[in-house]
């Protein structure tokens, strides 16, 4: 008989055990790894393509005006790798959830003394290494394929702003999981989320072009300002607050109440559900 | 305290939605549990039973914390079930959802050794675990294929084997035996039997009474929510009279065989074919004074009486008589 005097140690390693488990369970479909790395090239191929055809040789010359960079091909890559991570944290931890609750596996996690929240860091920690890992292959080879240096700029920096972004990206996950829990559907809302996500952050664009109540939208999601800080750090089209140290200590300011809120959120729609239908039902 | 299950007057309303057409809904509510109160003592097999729909897995959901009760109080090992959720799940091993809870992806092994570590197990004791219930369970051939790969009874099997990783004091099994074939359930059964003879209480919910009966040290029947009897087998056999099951042996026509289940005394009334002719087993409310009019239904539409005897009193007989129906019929919607 365990799991009474749960430790740190031993959520820790839950954690690892959880993200172990969805790294093998994907290892057995392969098809899935291979369309993580080709789907954000192709995606960020269709608006460079454009922008050759219809912008000609000065295309880079016409970006440079609103973004700071003639390097629109780069830039675009950013955005896409960038919505890779975002996109597949919202997709992973809303089908974590609808996934298991239609198998019943959500059940028995609810069924055992481990915390939910440290099954949800286990899969917030796959995701993050599929995430990444995608979105740094796509990034390498679709800058080979579109003819880009993708090893310039602050590369350290970058990744500082991907790392201190991913967690209340993830923190915004769970929030959107309790709506999935609460509603039992997945499907819509990641669409309808993959859609508001890629427009909030600005994937192809800068969000300066954004009329000012969507630029304040925009500036209240994290991966808004990761985005922009691995481009500013890439390719120096500029920092929100002028200096990558202002725009890193939103991110962090971002990174530490956006985990509380996130956890209450999840825990108060988990009591809510638990007093009526129970977890199982879907 | 370990080992047991105490319910005190434990209550549970669903607020439902009544679909009307495509946008309008209207808001109700069910009443699953009524007031239950009953003790699970350590060391028993404590059979649950009732129809589809009658509370008993809503009451199984309360007291493994999956759901919080409306009103009333449940301690398991000791364990309030509202305020000490993580104590209750870490000593109580659950078989709720029969094949489904598994990875399918994941082999045998590594579904065991996952859940596990939901119950931090360190990474040894997890492998050492796994490896000890897929040998009692004689999974060790299946053990590294996919989940996918195995049989329905396989499934099962496995996930009775995720009831046993946490070594629980208390095991909550809810119709573990269905899908198994014959061989398969006696198995199980005699696995149930030794894991019980080990100090290990059992809270068991079957459909098929004869497992009931053989099982079961005790025995509590629930319907609407509500406990109607509750005890030993033997007690609960004694509590309905001898005459209350009456057999008739001899031709009986299918009118008479209707015109005996129309009367409102009558709860249950069963005909099969022997011998060359017609065995009608009836149960009553109150046997003894229905016979004569029994009798006189089944002549007035053209029965021919051989043979009149009291039956041997079976669970299913009880449940009858304190259900008013069989345990495959549902309670659901009524």
């Amino acid at each position: 008989m365990t799991g009474i005097n749960a430790s740190l140690r031993t959520n820790l390693s839950v954690v690892i055990a959880s993200a172990r488990m969805r790294l093998i369970n994907i290892s057995r479909y392969p098809g899935d790894l291979v369309l993580d790395i080709v789907i954000p090239i192709v995606f960020a191929a269709m608006p460079i393509l454009l922008g050759r055809a219809t912008a000609g040789p000065n295309a880079g010359e016409v970006f440079k005006e609103n973004t700071g960079t003639t390097n629109y091909v780069a830039y675009m890559l950013i955005g896409a790798s960038a919505f890779t991570i975002v996109s597949y944290a919202f997709w992973h931890m809303a089908n974590w959830l609808r996934w298991e609750q239609e198998t019943g596996t959500l059940e028995v996690l609810y069924l055992s003394p481990t915390h939910r929240i440290w099954v949800a860091a286990g899969t917030a920690l796959y995701s993050c290494l599929r995430g990444i890992f995608s979105a740094l292959v796509a990034y390498l080879l679709g800058s080979l394929v579109l003819g880009v240096n993708p090893l310039q700029g602050e590369i350290g920096l970058a990744f500082l702003f991907i790392l201190v972004g991913i967690v209340p990206l993830y923190a915004l996950t769970l929030i959107f999981g309790a709506v999935v829990l609460k509603v039992k559907e997945s499907n819509a809302l990641i669409n309808l989320m993959q859609w508001v996500v890629s427009f909030l952050m600005g994937v192809f664009f800068p969000i300066t072009v954004f009329p000012t109540l969507l630029k304040v939208m925009a500036l209240l999601f994290p991966p808004t300002w990761m985005t922009n800080g691995v481009r500013s750090a890439l390719l120096g089209v500029g920092f929100f607050f002028g200096s990558w140290y202002k725009d890193l200590a939103v991110l962090w300011g971002f990174m530490l109440f956006a985990p509380l809120f996130g956890y209450w959120v999840f825990t108060s729609v988990e009591a809510s559900i638990r007093k009526n239908e129970g977890m199982g039902q879907f | 305290m370990i080992g047991t299950v105490r319910v005190e007057n434990l209550s549970k309303i669903y607020q439902v939605h009544n679909r009307k057409g495509l946008f309008k809904s209207e808001k109700s509510s069910v009443e699953a549990l009524k007031g239950i109160t009953l003790e699970v003592v350590q060391g028993e097999i404590f059979g649950l039973l009732g129809p589809n729909g009658a509370g008993k897995t809503t009451l199984i959901k309360i007291l493994t914390t999956l759901l919080l009760p409306t009103g009333g109080e449940a301690w398991v090992n000791g364990y309030n079930v509202r305020h000490h959720e993580n104590q209750v799940r870490a000593t109580v091993g659950c078989m709720l959802m029969g094949e489904r809870g598994l990875y399918w992806k994941l082999t045998g092994r590594e579904n065991l050794e996952y859940f596990g570590a939901l119950y931090h197990f360190s990474p040894r004791d997890r492998r050492r675990r796994a490896q000890e219930i897929l040998d009692l369970l004689r999974l060790g051939d299946i053990a590294d294929r996919t989940v996918e790969t195995y049989s329905s009874g396989q499934k099962m099997n496995l996930a009775f084997g995720k009831a046993l990783i946490n070594d629980a004091p208390l095991l909550i099994l809810d119709e573990p035996t269905n899908t198994l074939d014959v061989p398969s359930a006696s198995e199980l059964r005699a696995i149930v039997r030794k894991l019980n003879a080990q100090g290990k209480t059992v809270i068991y919910t079957t459909h098929i009474m004869t497992e009931a009966e053989t099982l079961c040290d005790r025995v509590a029947i629930i319907d609407y929510g509500q406990l109607l009897a509750l005890g030993t087998v033997d007690q609960l056999k004694v509590s309905l009279k001898r005459d209350q099951v009456i057999r008739f042996e001899g031709v009986i026509p299918s009118k008479a065989f209707t015109a005996v289940q129309k009367l409102p005394q009558v709860l249950q009334a069963t005909r099969t074919s022997a011998n060359g002719g017609n065995l009608l087993t009836v149960v009553t409310r109150n046997g003894g004074t229905i016979l004569p009019q029994l009798i006189e239904v089944l002549t007035a539409n053209g029965t021919l009486i051989q043979s009149i005897s009291p039956q041997e009193i079976t669970l299913e007989d009880v449940f009858i008589a304190k259900t008013g129906r069989t345990l495959s019929e549902d309670t659901r919607g009524k």
